[in-house]
This record gives C-alpha cells, sequence and structure tokens, in this order.
C-alpha cells in the first residue's frame, strides 16, 4: 500500500510542481514525501524512481501527441540516439533515476528519524 | 558509523543531481535538456498552440495590435513610430531571438564565447577586419547625426529585452539549451553591427589574388585573361545612358611601385561563388494591366533559421510589408500603399590594402611620405569557452587595422598589411530602410539613398504613380584607373584614395525608354562611366538572359515575372555546350556511356530543371575541361583567382588554338580541343563512380540543394535534398547551398498586389509546425499572398495578440 502511495504522490508532485520549479527541487520534494510516508529502502527506491519515471514519460507522451511535433525526432538524432523513442527511454530512465535516489534518500533519513526515540531507552 | 547509509544515498543523489546538470564535453546538461517541463520537450509547442491574447509591454504610448495570418507572419499595428519599433524588437525576439543573437555573436567575433577555442581563429579575423571597431563608429555617428534613428534603435532594444526578462526556462529556444547558454541583452549597437555584418558577408576583394597574378602573368598577359570590360558586357544602368553631371577628376601618381613580392598568406574569407542577386521593374507600358510591377530575389547561403523575417509594420502614417532581417528596423526588401523597392549587390572593389612599413618591432609609428606616423593599439578580449580569455592586439593606422601581421596569419615576419574599408566610417545605413519604409514617391527613395555607404546595392524602385527607376548607391571611393586592384604602398600618400564619388553622380536611371531596369550583379555602366569601377566579382549571365526576357516581353502579369524568377535556362551551358561538342568531335570511340552522355547533351534544351540529366553532365564536363585550361595557373603556391567561366568560352569560341590554352611545362602545344577532351575523359571516370555509388545523376539529385541551420553540426535541424532546379549563373540561382532567400513580386495598381516565399519559416523553433514550412512552395516556385492586411480584415487570421 505505502509503495503505491509514494508512486502515487511522487507522480503528483512532479505533475504539480515541476513547471515551477527545477529538477532539484523536485528531488528534494521526492526525499521529504519519502520521509513522510516512511517506505523500506528498496520499496522507496523503486516507488520515487517508478514515480517520477512514470510522471516524466506521461509528460513526454502528452506533448508529443498533442504538439504532433518532429522535435523528438529531431533531437534523438541531434544527440545521437537515433531516435524520439530512444530519447523518451532516456528521458524515462533519467526520471527514474532523480526520482529513486531521492527517495531512497528520504526513506535512509527517516530511519535516523526514527531511531532517536529508541538511543533514549538505552536499547 | 549508523548514519554511513543515509551520507552515501544522499552523497549519490546529490552527485547525481550535480552530474547531470553539467556539460560532458559535446553532451550539454542532461536534466536541464530533458526535464519535460522546462527542457526541449517544450519547445514542441508551435505558436498557435501558444497564442496570447495579451502580452506586456512596457514603455509604449498607446496599446499595439498584432494580426498574424494563417502563414504566422505579424502585422503589427501601432500609433506611432517608437511603439511600432519597440513592438518590432518584442515580436521579432519572440521568433527569432537565438538566430538575432548568434548572427551578432558572429558578427561581434565572439562565437568562442558559445562553442569554444575551435572559432578563435574565425572570432580574431572577424575582429581584426574590424567590424565591430565599424559599429562603434556607426553608433556615434547615428547618435550625433540622427537623434530620431537613435530613439527608434533604443525603443527596438527595449522590446527585445522586455522579451528576454519575460522569457522562462521553458521557453528559451531550443539552440540555447543544447549550447547550454543564455540570451544577453540587445542594444542599439547590436543592431548596426547586423547591418555591418551584411557587408562583410557582401564585400569582397581579391587584392591579394591580384598582386599575385600581375607578378606571376606580366600586365599584358593579365589584361588578356582578365579584362575589365570583356565583350558582350550588359551592364546595369542601361548601354550608352548619358551621364548629366561634370566628374570630379582624379589623378593618377605618374609612377608607382607596387609591393612586388608574391604573397604567400591567407586570403579574407570571400563571400561565396552564388552569392548575387536578381532584381527588375518593368514600366506599366510593358505590363497587361498598365502597372509597373516590380520584382526581386537575393541569392544568399540558405539557412534556417531563414536570414529574413517577414512582417507588416503599420503605423497612422505608413503600411510597409516585406522581408526585414531579424535585429534590424524596418522592412529591408519590400512595399508600402504607394512605391516597392528591392536590392541587389553592388560588387565593387571598395576593399584595399596597404603595406605597412614599421619604424621598429614595436609597431608604435609607420613610415607615411618622408615622416613617420604614430599608430594605434586596440586590443580585443575574446572570451573563450572553458579557457582563458584570449587577448589580441590589433595595430591601426590612419588606413585601418593592420589584419595581416606577426601574429596572424602572417607566414613571413615583415609582412604588415592595413585594410582600408569605409565600413570602418562612421554611417547610417538603418536611415535608410526607414526612410524607403515611408517613402512615397521617386524624391523620397533618392533621400532615403542619400544615407547609404555599404554595402553598396543595387536599388530597384517602382512607384503607384508609375516611376520605375535604379540607383547604384554605396560611398565609392574616388579612384585612378587601377588603383586598388592590387596591393598598394601604404608608405606612399599618393596612393591614398581621393575623396569620393559624390551621391548624385552615382551611376542611377529613371524610366529609361526600353521600358524595364535590372540588375543582376553584372558591370554597373558600360565604360563611359566617367569613374572608375572595377570588380573581380562582376556576372555575366543572369543579367544577359534577364534583360533578354525582358526586351522580348510585353502585355506582362505577374505570373510572367513569378515564372521569370524561377527560370532554369542555363544560359552558359546553351554558350559552352555547343563549343565543346564540336571540340570533342566524335573521338570518344565506340564507348556505350560515352555514347549515352554525349547524346543527352546534344538533345538537351538547357533547362536545369530537377528531373533533367543532361545538365549534370554537362556541369562535370565543364569543371574538369575548366580545371584542364587552368592546369598550371591554378598549381601555384600563392593564393589568385582564376579567369571568369565568360571569358573561358570566349577564349575558346575565339582563339581555340591559341597561346593562352598552352600549358608551358609540357613539350607538346596544348589547344582547347585538347582540354575538352581531357575533361571529358575524367567526366566518364566521375559519371562512372557516381552511378555506381549514387544511382540517379538528375540534377536536383546531383546538386543536393539543402538549407543548413546556421550550426551546421545540427544536421537535423537543418532540411537536405529540396527537390528544385536552376543554380548558379541562372535566374533561378539555386545551387547546393546557395540561391533565392526571398522572392518578392509586387504590382503597384490602385490597390497594390504583393507575392512573396522564402526558403525556411517564420519560426525560429525547429520543434514549430510552421519552422520550414515555406521551403515545399519555394522548391516548386509557388508564393504566398503578401497583400497589406488592415486591422479590421478578418479573414486568414491565425491569432491576435494585443501589447500593452
Amino acid at each position: 500500500m505505502k509503495f503505491i502511495l509514494l508512486t502515487f504522490l511522487t507522480v503528483l508532485l512532479v505533475i504539480v510542481f515541476n513547471p515551477f520549479v527545477p529538477y532539484w527541487v523536485v528531488m528534494i520534494g521526492i526525499m521529504i514525501l519519502s520521509v513522510l510516508v516512511g517506505n523500506k529502502g528498496a520499496a522507496a527506491f523503486f516507488a520515487g524512481g517508478i514515480g517520477m519515471g512514470l510522471a516524466w514519460l506521461g509528460q513526454t507522451v502528452y506533448i508529443s501527441t498533442l504538439s504532433g511535433s518532429q522535435l523528438p525526432q529531431k533531437m534523438g538524432e541531434l544527440m545521437g540516439f537515433g531516435s524520439d523513442l530512444a530519447l523518451i527511454a532516456i528521458t524515462v530512465v533519467l526520471g527514474f533515476l532523480l526520482g529513486a535516489f531521492s527517495a531512497l534518500t528520504g526513506s535512509l533519513l527517516r530511519k535516523h528519524l526514527e531511531r532517536k526515540p529508541d538511543n533514549i531507552y538505552g536499547r | 558509523m549508523k548514519y554511513a547509509g543515509f551520507l552515501v544515498s544522499l552523497v549519490l543523489t546529490i552527485a547525481l543531481a550535480i552530474a547531470v546538470s553539467r556539460p560532458f564535453g559535446a553532451i550539454p546538461p542532461l536534466a536541464p535538456l530533458l526535464d519535460p517541463s522546462h527542457g526541449f520537450w517544450q519547445n514542441s509547442y508551435s505558436e498557435d498552440e501558444l497564442a496570447e491574447d495579451e502580452l506586456e509591454l512596457n514603455n509604449l504610448n498607446a496599446e499595439v495590435r498584432v494580426v498574424y495570418d494563417e502563414n504566422l507572419i505579424p502585422h503589427i499595428f501601432a500609433d506611432n513610430q517608437t511603439d511600432l519599433y519597440r513592438a518590432q524588437g518584442y515580436i521579432t525576439a519572440k521568433h527569432r531571438l537565438w538566430q538575432m543573437e548568434f548572427q551578432t555573436m558572429a558578427a561581434a567575433g565572439r562565437i568562442s564565447e558559445i562553442v569554444g577555442p575551435m572559432a578563435l581563429d574565425l572570432d580574431r579575423m572577424t575582429r581584426r577586419k574590424g567590424l565591430a571597431f565599424g559599429a562603434e563608429k556607426g553608433v556615434e555617428f547615428i547618435r550625433e547625426n540622427d537623434p530620431d534613428s537613435y530613439q527608434n534603435l533604443e525603443a527596438y532594444a527595449d522590446g527585445v529585452n522586455q522579451y528576454i526578462d519575460q522569457l522562462s526556462d521553458a521557453k528559451l529556444p531550443v539552440e540555447y539549451k543544447i549550447l547550454n547558454y543564455r540570451p544577453e541583452h540587445w542594444t542599439a549597437f547590436k543592431s548596426i553591427l547586423l547591418l555591418k555584418y551584411m557587408t562583410d558577408m557582401l564585400v569582397g576583394d581579391r587584392d591579394l589574388e591580384y598582386s599575385n597574378l600581375r607578378k606571376i602573368l606580366g600586365d599584358v598577359m593579365l589584361d588578356k585573361l582578365y579584362p575589365e570590360f570583356p565583350t558582350g558586357v550588359d551592364p546595369i544602368i542601361e548601354a550608352g545612358h548619358k551621364w548629366g553631371f561634370k566628374p570630379l577628376d582624379v589623378t593618377r601618381p605618374d609612377s608607382i611601385n607596387y609591393p612586388d613580392d608574391q604573397l604567400v598568406i591567407e586570403p579574407l574569407p570571400q563571400p561565396e561563388e552564388g552569392t548575387g542577386s536578381n532584381n527588375w521593374a518593368v514600366a506599366g507600358s510593358k505590363t497587361k494591366s498598365g502597372n509597373p510591377i516590380l520584382a526581386n530575389d537575393p541569392h544568399l547561403g540558405l539557412n534556417l533559421p531563414s536570414l529574413w523575417y517577414s512582417m507588416q509594420l503599420t503605423s497612422p502614417e505608413h503600411s510597409v510589408k516585406g522581408a526585414t532581417l531579424p535585429g534590424a528596423l524596418g522592412v529591408i526588401s519590400g512595399f508600402n500603399e504607394n512605391i516597392a523597392w528591392g536590392v541587389t549587390n553592388a560588387t565593387r572593389d571598395t576593399r584595399d590594402w596597404y603595406k605597412i612599413t614599421f619604424q621598429d618591432n614595436s609597431r608604435k609609428a609607420y613610415r607615411y611620405g618622408d615622416k613617420w606616423e604614430q599608430t594605434s593599439f586596440r586590443v580585443e578580449e575574446i572570451k573563450v569557452k572553458g579557457e582563458e580569455l584570449f587577448l589580441d592586439t590589433v595595430v591601426y593606422t590612419h588606413y585601418g587595422p593592420v589584419v595581416y601581421d606577426k601574429t596572424f596569419k602572417g607566414t613571413r615576419q615583415d609582412v604588415n598589411f592595413a585594410l582600408k574599408w569605409n565600413v570602418h566610417e562612421g554611417s547610417n545605413e538603418q536611415k535608410t530602410f526607414l526612410m524607403l519604409n515611408t517613402a512615397k514617391n521617386h524624391d523620397d527613395y533618392n533621400e532615403a539613398l542619400n544615407n547609404f555607404t555599404a554595402p553598396a546595392q543595387n536599388f530597384v524602385f517602382a512607384s503607384k504613380a508609375g516611376d520605375i527607376a535604379m540607383r547604384i548607391q554605396g560611398k565609392f571611393p574616388l579612384k585612378w584607373k587601377g588603383q586598388g586592384k592590387f596591393f598598394m604602398d601604404g608608405a606612399d600618400p599618393r596612393m591614398e584614395w581621393q575623396g569620393y564619388i559624390p551621391n548624385e553622380q552615382n551611376a542611377s536611371t529613371l524610366n529609361p525608354s526600353r521600358g524595364f531596369v535590372s540588375s543582376a550583379n553584372q558591370h554597373p555602366t558600360d565604360s563611359t562611366y566617367p569613374y572608375y569601377v572595377f570588380d573581380n566579382s562582376y556576372e555575366f549571365y543572369r543579367n544577359r538572359r534577364l534583360n533578354k526576357r525582358l526586351s522580348e516581353m510585353s502585355e506582362i502579369t505577374v505570373e510572367n515575372m513569378q515564372e521569370l524568377q524561377f527560370d532554369d535556362y542555363y544560359l552558359h551551358a546553351a554558350e559552352a555546350l555547343p563549343i565543346m561538342l564540336d571540340l570533342l568531335g566524335n573521338e570518344y570511340g565506340d564507348d556505350a556511356d560515352a555514347k549515352k552522355y554525349v547524346s543527352l547533351l546534344k538533345e538537351w534544351d538547357f533547362y536545369a530543371d530537377p528531373n533533367q540529366k543532361a545538365p549534370t553532365v554537362f556541369y562535370i564536363w565543364w569543371r574538369k575541361t575548366y580545371g584542364q585550361i587552368w592546369k598550371e595557373l591554378s598549381e601555384n603556391v600563392a593564393p589568385i583567382v582564376l579567369p571568369s567561366y565568360y571569358q573561358t568560352v570566349l577564349f575558346m569560341k575565339n582563339e581555340p588554338d591559341g597561346a593562352v590554352f598552352d600549358l608551358k611545362n609540357t613539350a607538346e602545344m596544348e589547344n582547347a580541343a585538347r582540354h575538352v577532351k581531357e575533361g571529358f575523359k575524367e567526366l566518364l571516370a566521375d559519371m562512372k563512380s557516381w552511378e555506381e555509388k549514387e544511382g540517379d545523376f538528375a540534377w536536383a539529385n546531383y546538386k543536393k540543394t539543402s538549407i543548413q541551420h546556421l550550426v551546421p553540426q545540427f544536421k537535423a535541424f537543418s532540411v537536405e535534398n529540396v527537390y528544385t532546379g536552376g543554380g548558379s549563373g541562372m535566374l533561378n540561382a539555386t545551387s547546393g547551398r546557395h540561391g533565392a532567400s526571398w522572392r518578392m513580386v509586387v504590382d503597384l495598381g490602385p490597390e497594390v498586389k504583393a507575392f512573396g516565399i522564402y526558403p525556411g519559416g517564420q519560426s525560429g523553433n525547429p520543434g514549430s509546425k510552421y519552422y520550414s514550412n515555406f521551403i515545399n512552395k519555394w522548391a516548386n516556385g509557388e508564393y504566398l499572398n503578401f497583400d497589406l492586411r488592415s486591422l479590421d480584415q478578418e479573414e486568414g487570421v491565425l491569432f491576435q495578440t494585443i501589447l500593452n
């Protein structure tokens, strides 16, 4: 459940805030989301990654379809990836990595925040 | 230790975030580029999808309305001139910002800032030629002499800057995203610099090459191979024109000592071959409607975004439409409710070189007569991406900058040459265009042209009142015969230019009896014009075809003029091929391919249409033959130019066994036939490999017209292999990389009817559907409707925007 929640919240965050802030602010946002939701390491990694990757996938497909522009194809050729599909894939992988590492960091941070009470009881 | 996992993850995440924000070699920062909300994806939208009803533009006196027609051509309606030019700046920047800035970066010698050390030599050359120096002088001149123009230049700059300040990351043109830099503010200086850059594109000189030729050939042979007025020249101002003025005296020194070294230095980049233009106007007496018709098609390098940007500019006093240059004010080639005008390049040698003799290594003084004159130093600071600032010291003499010296392209340590060029003098070309935009008649046109210095242009004119005119305008130095053809000795004061030809004595004609005026970069006048007008690059073919057609035609319609702009008749081939076939005889034996090519050529009608095969065969055969004929000359290590095609054909026709065809270093005596046959052998070899590799050798497939993005490496943003006919030397001068960069035909009836097209599109954004949408129409010889629009006209509106 938590996995789907973080994924969903990440998608929402990217779609709502990304247009107004640069990608690194979005990364901080995902980290905070991950702290709040509290997934375990690997789960957080994939939930954040899939969330941001999915959001970027959706946006690129939406823009390409709506505009009908040749630009993704041209950029794919210009950057040496060959096609628009390859470029979409690279955008998605990049989104995945940014989201995944942010969420992982958030998850590990929460572990420390949670541990504090443990230390008080000296266990 | 217990924080280790978190810290490692944090560091990794930050490292990743930083890594994707940085460029790696040629790879741009990935995240800002690929982020769908800010990166290149956002450049996928076309302008109509982003249409805004209202935009903020401060400092306006009244609201400005912008109506885009279905081709995304903006029609700007303003209440006064300053608002109009402020809006022009804003709207131009909105659609062409990257291009206008990139072109001025090139003009300022600042490309190294964007692309790094590979552009350093180019930037040094641009600066050492003194383009920015000339633009500084120009701005000073305008500020002092013409406060009105200066105010408009400032308004334009303000419009551009307001756009830049409003620009979000998402809307930033994609080239900035790829090359990873941001636009800086626009200034009046940059607009002037752009006009100087046009001069640089259009003006050349061959002083170096002619100096070498003189040394190699001697004066007699030089005049034979490179006559200044070859037989059969058809000048711009009709032959036999009466010059109604008393010319100024020019005194030729009785003895001239040219610097006598054969020079092995790298020549300045020259305007590329194929850079030229056509313009003409026919009087009402020759047209079906009885209205004058004017046509203009400037031929330049074919690039994307296009050099030209179409606009209508309307104020209560005037309404003008046509092609603008992004970065410059007003319309450059166009028409208003009363007149139409167009430009072609008036090549003439206005750039001269003087050998400088420095007193000593400090280069603080140079010999001039029996004195030593002081130099000044200008230090050019060139920023280089990823490297330290490069400082280039350029020595200035009273002639101009010392372009070649021990630090730059001088293989010999003692070589110092200063460049004298009227682009270094204060002038106000911008005013000419602003005045033409509002001109109402022939007098206004003449008044406007008086402000124009460089690059010299043939200004064609037609008015509703029925006048047609042509004037060759530029600030032309007064020269004695032969002056400036070769490098001169800067220490000899007698080598100075002796002043300038007065504006009213520049060659011009009004309503000549033949019923038309025309220019196509040929000789400006016949030999009766009382001033020396030498240039190496006068054209011999387009003008004769044009004048022949215009003389023959009557009852002319707009469609006829459009067809003439698209005329593929290959006059050079029509004159050379029969001679070549004759000289070849039947000596190609039983070779099947040879027979095939010869029969193709024999059946040819001399039109270089895209599907024709003969033009390819002729073109290769001619080039090979020409190469054979001038083989010895071109093997010189020192830079030279070869005799023109026209002159070469004349020799082949008139003296096929003459001494000009003999190669001195062979035992036998060569003649024209020998070279033609050698050329034919090479043709067979070339065609064989072409047919094996590419198959089809139809003309369009062979010449491969391509319209390249301004950054040639951005191949995906270029349009290649455009299927179209024509070529260098034809009226439709579309070769591989050059051609009609703008075509316009205007009928000056009671209601002006206009048509235009250029190979590109109104949008500068490669992601927009308006980026290259004119190209197919242009390639087919079609036109867009360019009639003036009124504000209340409703049909054909794409969208409207109010600026306030």
